[in-house]
């Protein structure tokens, strides 16, 4: 009897590990160079490193996805009223990431197929898009949803917000991988979402996520929670600059 | 040098900025203009949202029209009654126009209104002023001028609430002031400028004042309008970058005293002929944005 309770239940243990060891199977640890970044007023960007390590084997692709905080977008469309050219439609996208940049091994469509990425929500066709208000106008011929999620992904990569395919991931002895991570002067505060994913023979076999923070720091986020929290306030005062800045050089400049 | 503007959210080299402020604080002085109509549309060119670039110009233009009322008080070239009258007008028709910006902004039409309004009120204006100073040229090379009234009459002196203006020499209706002052504050606080070239030409040839007070009271009246704009800007939606005005600042004072050495070597009628060409310039680079077919016909804006 005991014997047998005995061997049910290293049989659940042994169950246990080798399902939870197919999950975790080539196990991989990934983490940034600084994950708290400010915008200060120097700020143009900035370049991270983005590294960790993998129980990898020959042929095994990473894939780094970064996302940054969701926002809406605004898309519009000109078209010619009257001689000139006009917003006549806005699209207003909901929740999309404000920066979307994926890095990786090899080029995207040689690691998985589309299948498998879509399934996996990696790619910003992927990711769920969705307009939320659309204001179409009369006796225009429309285009189509592809056309405008192709024009807002041509917009945000012209901004280097959701560029195609930003930059390699090396990976070192099936073991060690680094990507360099460049980020654009344009990005919104916020937290921003890395997710890093080993691909073996066109699937994933283990994920692991980080978060990177961006904050506004020193003097360019005391300038905009002064104009937001205390907005009349910002306003005086910036009269009352201006107003001192002209006087002081009118007495400055004074022709004798 | 980069540097971040906290308002404006975008990283701008603070030689451009500097030089910017510069350029155009040069041909302010050289011309005796404000400026805003070739700061606001430059700084949107250079990527600085529209939102941003006028509402950060009105607080700029706070600056450099006192420092240019303080010399034209010294000559006692202000009327201020007919300055207060006017900045009265300003003040109501700003506000409008705050509002007017802020719903054409929702609605995403505020870039083709600002290019609109340059390009019918530059237009305009540029046209009078080239037409006013090739005459003047014309006729100072052949002797012997027109006769010119001082001002006339018509149906505008019949309206009521009339009022004496001992400074400009005026006994008009002030309901005319009051009117011009609200249609230019309704444009400055839309198109991101003073409006001096509209108030202007609208104070000689519409109130009839004698054109040695004309500049003063403009300028005074400006400082109270763009002052109004910045604050309700502050207020109502946020874009007033004390960060990019105060760097403007700083290039437009020095310029404008190069400017105003510069203007010494030229005669009246050339700068006013030259300024007319300059006006006209920025309408049709603004026409031509909207007839000519855009490269890209989307365009996107991320509203945090």
């Amino acid at each position: 009897m005991i014997r047998a309770r005995q061997f049910i239940l290293s049989f659940i243990l042994l169950l246990g590990m080798t399902s939870l060891a197919a999950a975790n199977s080539g196990r991989l640890v990934a983490d940034l160079s600084k994950s708290n970044i400010a915008i200060t007023s120097g700020f143009h960007g900035t370049d991270l490193l983005l590294f960790g390590a993998v129980d990898g084997a020959v042929g095994d692709d990473i894939l780094v996805v970064i996302s940054g905080p969701p926002t809406d977008i605004a898309q519009r469309r000109k078209a010619n009223r009257a001689g000139i050219w006009i917003n006549v439609e806005t699209n207003i996208w909901q929740k999309a990431p404000s920066l979307y940049t994926i890095l990786a091994t090899s080029p995207i469509n040689k690691i998985a197929s589309p299948e498998t990425l879509a399934s996996l929500a990696i790619g910003t066709n992927n990711i769920g898009l969705e307009i939320a208000a659309k204001t179409p106008v009369a006796g225009q011929s429309k285009p189509t949803a592809i056309e405008f999620i192709a024009a807002l992904q041509a917009n945000m990569a012209s901004i280097d917000l959701w560029p195609d395919q930003n930059g390699n991931v090396t990976l070192t002895e099936n073991a060690l991988f680094r990507a360099e991570v460049k980020l654009p002067p344009n990005i919104l505060s916020g937290t921003y979402n890395v997710r890093v994913l080993q691909f073996r023979n066109g699937v994933a076999i283990s994920e692991d996520i980080t978060n990177l923070y961006i904050k506004k720091g020193g003097l360019s986020a005391g300038i905009y929670n002064f104009a937001h929290n205390y907005s009349a306030l910002y306003g005086i005062f910036a009269i009352l600059f201006a107003v001192a800045a002209g006087w002081l050089a009118a007495v400055a400049f004074r022709r004798k | 040098m980069y540097i971040y503007l906290p308002i404006a959210e975008i990283s701008m080299h603070i030689g451009i900025i500097i030089g910017l402020g510069g350029g155009v604080g040069f041909l302010s002085g050289l011309f005796g203009v404000g400026g805003g109509f070739l700061m606001t549309p430059l700084l949107i060119f250079f990527g600085i949202p529209p939102a941003v670039a006028v509402a950060t110009e009105a607080n700029q233009i706070v600056a450099s029209s006192v420092s240019g009322v303080l010399a034209h008080m010294r000559r006692d070239n202000v009327d201020f009654k007919m300055g207060g009258i006017l900045l009265l007008g300003g003040v109501i028709g700003s506000s409008l126009g705050v509002v007017l910006f802020t719903t054409l902004r929702e609605m995403g039409q505020i870039d083709l209104v600002i290019k609109l309004s340059y390009v019918v009120f530059l237009g305009i204006i540029g046209f009078l002023m080239l037409l006013e100073s090739v005459r003047t040229i014309l006729h100072t090379r052949r002797p012997g001028g027109r006769k010119t009234k001082l001002h006339q009459h018509n149906w505008l002196h019949g309206l009521p609430l009339k009022m004496r203006f001992r400074r400009s020499k005026l006994y008009i209706s002030a309901l005319l002031p009051l009117a011009i002052g609200a249609f230019v504050g309704v444009l400055a606080a839309i198109m991101g400028v003073g409006g001096g070239f509209i108030m202007v030409p609208a104070m000689i040839y519409l109130l009839g004042m004698p054109t040695s007070v004309v500049v003063g009271t403009s300028l005074f009246q400006i400082i109270f309008v763009t002052a109004n704009v910045t604050f309700l800007q502050s207020v109502q939606t946020q874009t007033v970058d004390f960060m990019l005005a105060g760097l403007l600042l700083f290039g437009a004072v020095i310029g404008a005293q190069f400017g105003t050495r510069a203007s010494a070597l030229l005669r009246g009628e050339q700068l006013r002929g030259l300024l007319a060409l300059m006006v006209l310039a920025v309408c049709i680079k603004l026409g031509f944005d909207l007839a000519l077919r855009p490269d890209d016909l989307f365009s996107v804006e991320l509203l945090k």
